[in-house]
């Protein structure tokens, strides 16, 4: 397998903030972080040749028309030769890296232009969103009968792993409350006021262990980003975010047929990106893992081999994950404090890495970041996938 | 969506004999001629060998929770009215595992892996459900 190790590069970022935004049209999302990746990057939106927008699960009619080149319409792109769709849910983010980086690797593109946008906040209502995600992703003959949502597929995570494990509710508040210490720190968070491990702890019990403070929630919001070969990256910018490994494993489709809901592929998606990468977990100095809800960023974590298995919890509630420690996690705040906005949770966390190592990070910078490790999962955590970059060739 | 009415399975035409046997409340698998695996969910051909060779078995209906959550809040809106209710994955004696319901119990009593059986509950004239309960002593 050609690897595409040291070949590309994100050149470009851009962000619209994540809220609730009635008066926006959802395309408004697209074309601004659109606008922002193009003018980051330095470059002409008319550079631009591949065109490649991930779903948007709000509307059907919106998200055809991200099929039907409207993103290219809207920008006036002169030489965009294709517009193309990739979409795997949270996991879109990182199958842009690898999708767009081999249509830059061979040739087929010089510049790709992946965007991301949502209204899942003010497009749908509260229990809509409920009822949505009671749907999407789960079987309708084998788990939609037995009313399984999301809650219930985190919970059923939670629950197994604390047993396991012996760690307890607060290492799961942990993570919440790291989250929103970086996302104290991010202009475009949802939320981003302070919380403490009582808040988390007394919000309402969801679905048991589960509670509402460590859920995510939905909202609109966008994040695009520019990549090219890794040649013509070093004439843009001084500092890209190169692309150095890629690792995945699909698991399942129905979160039942999951042999291990602990787990999942982490450790050997981990691996693969981190043997092609050449580096080791320790060399990392941003770990965007994906969170949605807290347990799974603890098994990130863990799986990919930061630390033992039972033991994310204690970096978390000890402050190492959190602004000035040894292992900055999750630096826009994540989906828990950031804001979910479907597909966009993957997308924003590989715009924060690339922000990261680009040095673009503001108030929550990671003083010399070299590398970044992120990941992400769709559906019902039915896939693993971990990118390893850095801002030099190894 | 906005309907409170509960939602049957989508059946798909080769699990149409799972559903069938559940009416008339027996808890059926599909079993591999070729590699002898229990194989949930319903294939059209064995998940494990590839095989098309699949016939239908009745099996134990035992199983243990490996694991669960008593959903007590923003619950889809079908299911609202049933808060708490007990989400479960079953791994059953045969190797394969099941998302389903654990009934005829206090919640809040259960525990990982405790050992269930199947019982069936009849959703409508057209769809029995088949869930799981505690066994006894
Ligand atoms: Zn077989």
């Amino acid at each position: 397998m050609s690897s595409l190790k040291n070949k590309v590069a994100i050149v470009g970022i851009g962000e619209v903030p994540t809220g609730r935004f009635p008066e926006k049209a959802a395309i408004y999302h697209a074309i601004e972080s659109a606008r922002l990746a193009i003018a980051d990057a330095g470059i002409s939106k008319d550079d631009i040749d591949f065109v490649m927008p991930t779903a948007s699960l709000y509307s059907s009619q919106f998200n055809t028309e991200l099929v039907t080149c409207r993103i290219p319409e809207e920008l006036g792109l002169k030489n965009a030769h294709t517009n193309c769709q990739i979409f795997a849910g949270g996991s879109s983010g990182s199958c842009f890296l690898s999708m767009a980086g081999s249509l830059i690797n061979s040739g087929v593109a010089k510049y790709v232009l992946c965007a991301h946008a949502e209204r899942l906040g003010t497009g749908v209502t509260a229990q809509g969103g409920i009822d949505l995600f009671s749907q999407a992703g789960i079987s309708v003959e084998w788990e939609v009968p037995y009313g399984q949502h999301y809650s219930s597929i985190a919970a059923m995570s939670t629950g197994r792993y604390l047993h396991e494990t012996g760690c307890t509710d607060e290492h799961m508040a942990a993570v919440c409350v790291s989250n929103r210490k970086w996302a104290e720190l991010n202009p475009n968070a949802a939320f981003r006021k302070p919380l403490s491990l009582e808040e988390v702890l007394s919000s309402k019990m969801l679905s048991t262990p589960l509670r509402a403070k460590q859920s995510n929630m939905l909202f609109d919001g966008g994040s695009a980003f520019i990549i090219t070969s890794a040649e013509r990256a070093r004439d843009l910018t001084d500092r890209p975010a190169y692309l150095l490994g890629t690792g995945g494993r699909v698991t399942h489709f129905a979160f039942s047929q999951e042999p291990d809901v602990t787990r999942f592929g982490w450790a050997q998606a981990g691996k693969d990106a981190f043997e092609e990468a050449g580096i080791t977990p320790q060399d990392v100095d941003v770990a965007e893992i994906y969170d949605s809800y807290p347990i799974y960023q603890i098994i990130g974590l863990e799986e990919l081999g930061f630390c033992g298995r039972g033991e994310a919890g204690e970096l978390f509630l000890k402050g190492d994950t959190w602004p000035g420690g040894k292992l900055p996690c999750t630096t826009n705040g994540g989906m828990l404090s950031q804001g979910h906005t479907g597909a966009g949770g993957g997308v924003a966390l590989i715009v924060e890495a690339a922000r990261q190592l680009m040095g673009k990070a503001g108030d929550r910078q990671v003083p010399g970041a070299r590398f970044a490790v992120e990941t992400g999962t769709g559906g019902t955590y039915m896939d693993a996938q971990v990118s390893v970059l850095g801002t030099e060739i190894v | 969506m906005s309907t409170n009415q509960k939602p049957g399975p989508v059946v798909n035409e080769w699990a149409r004999p799972y559903w069938d046997y559940a009416k008339q409340n027996k808890f059926c698998l599909q079993q591999c001629n070729d590699c002898g695996k229990h194989i949930f969910y319903p294939r059209i051909a064995c998940p494990h060998c590839g095989s098309s060779d699949v016939k239908w078995v009745e099996v134990s209906g035992k199983g243990r929770i490996y694991s669960y959550t008593v959903v007590e809040n923003n619950a889809p809106s079908a299911f609202q009215a049933d808060v708490p209710y007990v989400v479960a994955i079953i791994k059953l004696e045969e190797g394969v595992q099941l998302l389903s319901n654990v009934v005829e119990c206090d919640p809040y009593q259960l525990e990982f892996d405790m050992p269930v059986e199947v019982v069936f509950e009849k959703l409508d004239e057209e769809v029995t459900l088949p869930k799981f309960r505690p066994v006894k002593g």
